[in-house]
């Protein structure tokens, strides 16, 4: 029965391919995305969490 | 302070006036903490019952029943209840918004509640799909599919009522998780109900298997990880108060992480029946996930650089960097489980649940208690009413986590090494699994002491998080002043991936595109390339009477102690017989090649031993296997056979599902049953059982169910 499996040999590679192709196209579209922003613009998001105006001190950071 | 409450938003001067739903996001919080305590203690009352069967009290209460509410508890009660706390504090704030609906919220924190207590009440009852964590039946699936949409409206509506321009990839990771979640759901669930709360699944066998471990993988990883790291990257920059370490680093950990995550399901399906292109699939894709999962863990510890001094003080960041590190070790860990000869060790031993226990307590639990001890305070507009009870838990739990993984991963270990092992002529040392069994319950016990332990510090925790509450002087929501949203205009050198980022719908299609490549290049080809499963001529359709005794081993639950798949080793099919084919499961609806031996491999049982054994071992598994761990089942050679929906079912599986059944076999489907319960009755009878109209129950159909397993090749004796 091994041999049926083995027969679909010419769908991996195809399979193995694609899947390789698009994870190099997600993987270098979003770096590329990431690169051409500029710093400005990214740190602006990154201080998104420290800045909604609500930095409450509670008695566990001031020890 | 203000006291009167600002529900909508006021605009004067150039800024709005308005107020963040703090209420809501307590309610999840108490919820998680309660369901968190529930969840665990049923846990350690599955550990328990592993050392002491006699724990198996009742048949609602016995480990093939309990363990799956227990999964369910931690997973869908505690996490998602964790999910939904940390969402609806952090989205609302970083999209500077009240949440899209008060109502909604509402209605999404109730309907999630009720069908916890659906499941809590289901899943003891033995009402089960069998698919490890899609157990519940397909009523509660359609409540889930309600309240998932429910969060998701509020959720879109809050982004798309922002004013924010930009997206913080916390955000990017919400809305990803509940695009994915929502695919997995539907497709997972397919399944044809034929009463009120049962119903048959569409696929079978093979298929269901991929499809179920493309389900259960990316449970772990869109709702234990996804929406997780989301949390991390906003509440360990808040916590640390310093921006996360790399920004250009989390934007591909996001993309890079969704999606190699979704290829990786079939590394639950190494040796088995599965084709092998799918399985490599697994394989590499699993070791892929390295990379972006340790960018993703760098960029988390990277971020308290310079800040290290105040770790060793703050409980909330010890949890965080704990949790951070068990999300890496994890996810080290992982990969290298899905190397075909590591698997080839490590499979169906605790050492997975080992592994699964470093990602949940570690992970997801510290990075919880992290959240709510940060959270709690600034809730209830007070202070944490003990940081040194804090910290007590903070040591309870990494210890907890230690005694609990390590026991495991020796376990594991011993397990597999004496399985395997041959003496120098050619038999198995330990031809006698049991003795396998019992090698390790030691370790269970260490195990049963830390999760014990890991419970005692969340005990601690609500406790502290309790007394914080009460010493509130009165709760009201944070109100706050922001500028309206300046509509963006495009300014010159912008580039298109802006327009992504702005733009929330966008950003879910494109992470549902990147999704679904995955599953359809992975699943599609499996279901219709029939060469993937090839037909075995002599294998047949169950019997009216084998398919209620594969019913009833559903509703027990054994799949969570058996496995019914021989792997082509030879110290397997020394030990079972021979290996597993996929055309020998194409009428199993669903498929019951569970993940776990406690007890040894069910799918060449049939023949192997008489009917009055299996009855007698039902009865008391300690009479036949002196030192037994399995629970008894006495309560089966009381019950009725239930043949309400024997007609149902066959119907079901020849009319819609194409199972070959003769013509009117529905019909006639019980008198058949009935029949077959006398021959194996008459043979129960000559063996020596004298049990009064043991004819007609459950017992009888369960034996027929296990005598014909895996017997369709065997040859004729
Ligand atoms: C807590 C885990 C556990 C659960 C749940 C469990 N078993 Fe077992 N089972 C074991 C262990 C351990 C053994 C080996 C010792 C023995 O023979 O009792 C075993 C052995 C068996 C055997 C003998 C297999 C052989 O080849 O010797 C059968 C048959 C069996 N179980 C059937 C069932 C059925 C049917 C159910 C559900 C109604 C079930 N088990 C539930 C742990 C479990």
């Amino acid at each position: 029965m091994y041999k049926y499996i083995l027969e679909s040999a010419g769908d991996i590679n195809w399979m193995a391919l694609f899947a390789l192709i698009t994870f190099f196209s997600v993987f270098g579209i979003s770096a590329i995305m990431v690169f051409r922003k500029d710093k400005e613009t990214l740190s602006h998001i990154a201080n998104l969490p420290l800045a909604d105006g609500d930095i409450v001190e509670t008695n566990i950071e001031k020890r | 302070m203000e006291t009167q409450e600002v529900k909508t938003s006021t605009s004067q001067g150039g800024v709005d006036t308005f107020s963040y739903d703090d209420k809501i996001v307590r309610d999840f919080g108490i919820a998680t903490t309660i369901w968190g305590i529930v969840g665990m203690l049923v846990g350690l009352m599955a550990a328990l019952q592993l050392v002491w069967p006699a724990l198996n009290i009742t048949e609602y209460f016995s480990f093939g029943r309990i363990r799956p509410l227990h999964t369910n508890a931690v997973i869908f009660a505690f996490v998602g209840n964790g999910i939904f706390m940390g969402t609806y504090y952090s989205l609302q704030r970083l999209m500077k918004a009240r949440m899209f609906s008060d109502k909604l919220s509402k209605l999404h924190f109730w309907g999630w509640q009720l069908i916890i207590v659906a499941a809590a009440i289901t899943l003891p009852l033995g009402i089960t799909s069998s698919w490890e964590y899609a157990e519940l039946e397909w009523p509660i699936d359609l409540a889930i599919a309600v309240v998932w949409v429910i969060f998701g409206i509020n959720m879109f509506g809050t982004i798309l009522k922002r004013r924010e321009n930009h997206l913080y990839v916390a955000v990017w990771f919400y809305i990803g998780t509940w695009i994915t979640v929502t695919v997995l759901h539907v497709i997972k669930n397919l399944e044809i109900p034929y009463s009120m709360m049962h119903s048959i699944p569409v696929f079978a066998g093979v298929q269901d298997a991929l499809i179920q471990w493309w389900y259960g993988h990316n449970a772990v990883a869109f709702f234990l990880t996804t929406p997780y790291l989301g949390l991390m990257y906003y509440f360990l920059p808040k916590a640390a108060n310093r921006p996360v370490y790399s920004y250009r680093l989390s934007i591909i950990h996001f993309w890079a992480l969704i999606f190699i995550y979704i290829w990786a399901g079939p590394h639950h399906l190494l040796y088995t029946s599965l084709p092998d292109w799918a399985q490599s699939l697994g394989t590499v894709f699993s070791i892929m996930l390295i990379a972006p999962s340790w960018g993703g863990m760098l960029n988390g510890l990277l971020t308290l650089r310079g800040a290290w001094d105040r770790v060793r003080q703050d409980p909330i960041l010890k949890f965080m960097v704990i949790a951070v590190t068990a999300y890496g070790m994890a996810t080290l860990e992982g990969p290298l489980l899905s190397i075909k000869s590591i698997n080839a060790i490590s499979h169906y031993t605790d050492w997975t649940v080992g592994h699964v226990h470093v990602g949940t307590l570690g992970w997801n639990g510290m990075l919880t208690f992290g959240i709510l001890y940060w959270l709690w305070p600034r809730l209830y507009k007070t202070q944490l009413y003990s940081v040194s009870l804090a910290n007590t838990h903070f040591w309870l739990a990494t210890m907890g986590t230690l005694f609990y993984c390590v026991p495991l991963y020796w376990a594991g270990w011993t397990q597999s090494m004496m399985w395997k092992k041959f003496t120098p002529d050619g038999f198995l040392e330990y031809g006698n699994f049991l003795e396998t069994v019992t090698q390790i319950i030691p370790m269970y016990q260490l195990r049963a002491l830390g999760g014990a332990i890991y419970v005692v510090g969340v005990l601690i925790m609500a406790y502290n998080l309790y007394r914080t509450a009460r010493s509130s002087s009165g709760v009201e929501d944070t109100t706050v002043q922001v500028a309206p949203r300046v509509k963006y205009v495009k300014a010159k050198g912008d580039h298109w991936h802006r327009w992504i980022e702005r733009r929330p719908i966008q950003m879910l299609i494109f992470s549902a595109i990147v999704v679904l490549i995955g599953g359809i290049v992975e699943i599609i080809p499996m279901l219709i390339i029939d060469k993937n499963v090839p037909k075995i001529e002599s294998v047949q359709p169950y019997t009216a009477l084998e398919l209620e005794g594969r019913d009833l081993y559903i509703k027990e639950g054994c799949v969570n102690c058996h496995s019914q798949m021989v792997r082509p080793f030879r110290s397997e099919t020394e030990r079972y017989g021979e290996f597993s084919k996929s055309g020998e499961f194409i009428y199993d609806r669903p498929f019951l090649w569970g993940s776990k031996r406690t007890g040894p491999d069910l799918h060449r049982v049939g023949g192997k031993y008489t009917h009055i054994w299996h009855y007698e071992h039902m009865r008391d598994p300690q009479s036949m296997s002196p030192g037994s761990i399995m629970p008894a089942y006495p309560h089966l050679l009381e019950n009725e056979i239930n043949t309400t929906y024997t007609k149902a079912k066959i119907n079901v599986l020849r009319n819609m599902l194409n199972t070959p059944y003769p013509y009117n076999y529905a019909e006639n489907a019980v008198d058949d049953l009935r029949k077959q319960a006398a021959e194996i009755t008459a043979e129960l009878r000559e063996q020596g059982i004298d049990q009064e109209d043991v004819e007609s129950k459950e017992i009888i159909a369960l034996i027929a169910y296990l005598q014909r397993l895996g017997t369709d090749i065997k040859p004729k004796q």
